[in-house]
């Protein structure tokens, strides 16, 4: 979705930083509040919508069931509550994960075996 | 099994008939959490309250970029590139909980060590691309506690997954270096002639951290790069 920094940064100084709109009638306001006056806050951001959190929003996030599992690929040695192990001794990944396709393989050479 | 309850009382709460009904005893055996009594008055609009704080936990919300911690460790075997590992990469705020509810905090780490967070694609180098001609605000932080060390580290983080800065395509990533008494937070942005979002950024940084009188240094890569001493030239200073 993003460029690097370095390639955004030609848009930056052609965007207008503010923009004023002066409200003398009611009817002027936007119809939906999802939007601002004289347009929506973020359509002129490069790239689309820019997705801010703040901190208090995150924080919340952080008990929900869905922020519980540990990511598959963490090394054992940088897991919570282990004791400090040489780096280079819990790399490459644990044995089962590496054995999986040769079990997978077998099952498709018995496919073929069934008559159809 | 929080997730599992939670199922049972929205099934409740999608059958009206639950509601309309006084007899509890009709009711299907409870789930072992507490459910609201069918007959009090007010027992919908608790449920309604649940139901409001339980959708923010239905779905992952997703970040803005895509980010990838890495993990250096010291080994006299390997060049310093070497060193750095790449750990994960995650883009939605569960997703970095996740890898945070389980990873070591940087107080746990070897002495020496360093993690860093960066925008997918930018290695936690100077010599990277989106690095070569950027900088970075350095927080030194001589007495501070284990605790202390990993909250800022933290809100580092939360700073930079939630867009926090304005000129925030500016922001590379960050860096936390485990030196005992001399740990030190960085924060690297892609152009250190970019006075005005150097400095908002670093405004912000000092606001967003409360980092009170503590001093913060902008310093240029390429200058980090050729120092002789221990002092490198800082180009801005808050």
């Amino acid at each position: 979705m993003s460029a690097s920094p370095t390639a955004r940064q030609a848009f930056t100084h052609a965007l207008p930083k503010t923009k004023k709109i002066f409200i003398s009638d009611p009817i002027q306001m936007p119809e939906v509040y999802s939007s601002t006056p004289g347009g929506t806050l973020y359509s002129t951001t490069p790239g689309g919508t820019k997705l801010i959190y703040e901190r208090a929003f995150l924080k919340d996030l952080r008990g929900s069931p869905l922020s519980q599992t540990p990511p598959s690929d963490l090394p054992t040695c940088l897991l919570r509550g282990t004791p400090r192990t040489p780096f280079r001794k819990c790399v490459p990944p644990p044995v089962d994960l590496v054995k999986k396709p040769r079990s997978m393989k077998i099952e498709d050479h018995e496919q073929f075996q069934l008559e159809l | 099994m929080m997730f599992q309850s939670d199922f049972h009382r929205k099934k409740n709460f999608a059958n009206p008939n639950l509601f309309n009904n006084s007899t509890a005893a009709e009711k299907p055996a409870p789930p072992q959490q507490p459910t609201p009594a069918s007959g009090r008055p007010d027992a919908k609009e608790e449920t309604k309250e649940q139901e409001e704080v339980r959708t923010e936990h239905l779905f992952k919300h997703p970040l803005h970029n895509t980010w990838t911690l890495w993990y250096l460790e010291n080994d006299r075997s390997k060049s310093w590139e070497d060193m750095q590992n790449e750990i994960t990469s995650f883009d939605t705020v569960e997703d970095f909980w996740s890898l945070y509810n389980h990873i070591k905090p940087p107080s746990d780490i070897k002495l020496g060590s360093d993690y860093s967070l960066f925008k997918k694609g930018i290695r936690p180098m100077w010599e990277d691309a989106g690095n070569k001609q950027g900088g970075r605000w350095v927080i030194t932080l001589n007495k501070t506690s284990k605790a202390d060390l990993d909250n800022l580290w933290l809100d580092v983080l939360l700073c930079l997954i939630g867009e926090a800065f304005e000129h925030s395509d500016e922001v590379c990533g960050a860096v936390v270096n485990i030196r005992g008494k001399n740990n030190k937070i960085s924060i690297w942005t892609a152009n250190g002639n970019n006075e005005e979002a150097a400095l908002e950024i670093g405004n912000k940084l000092r606001e967003a951290l409360r980092l009170g009188r503590q001093n913060l240094h902008y310093q240029l890569h390429k200058d980090t790069m050729v120092k002789t001493g221990s002092n490198v030239k800082s180009v801005y200073t808050l």
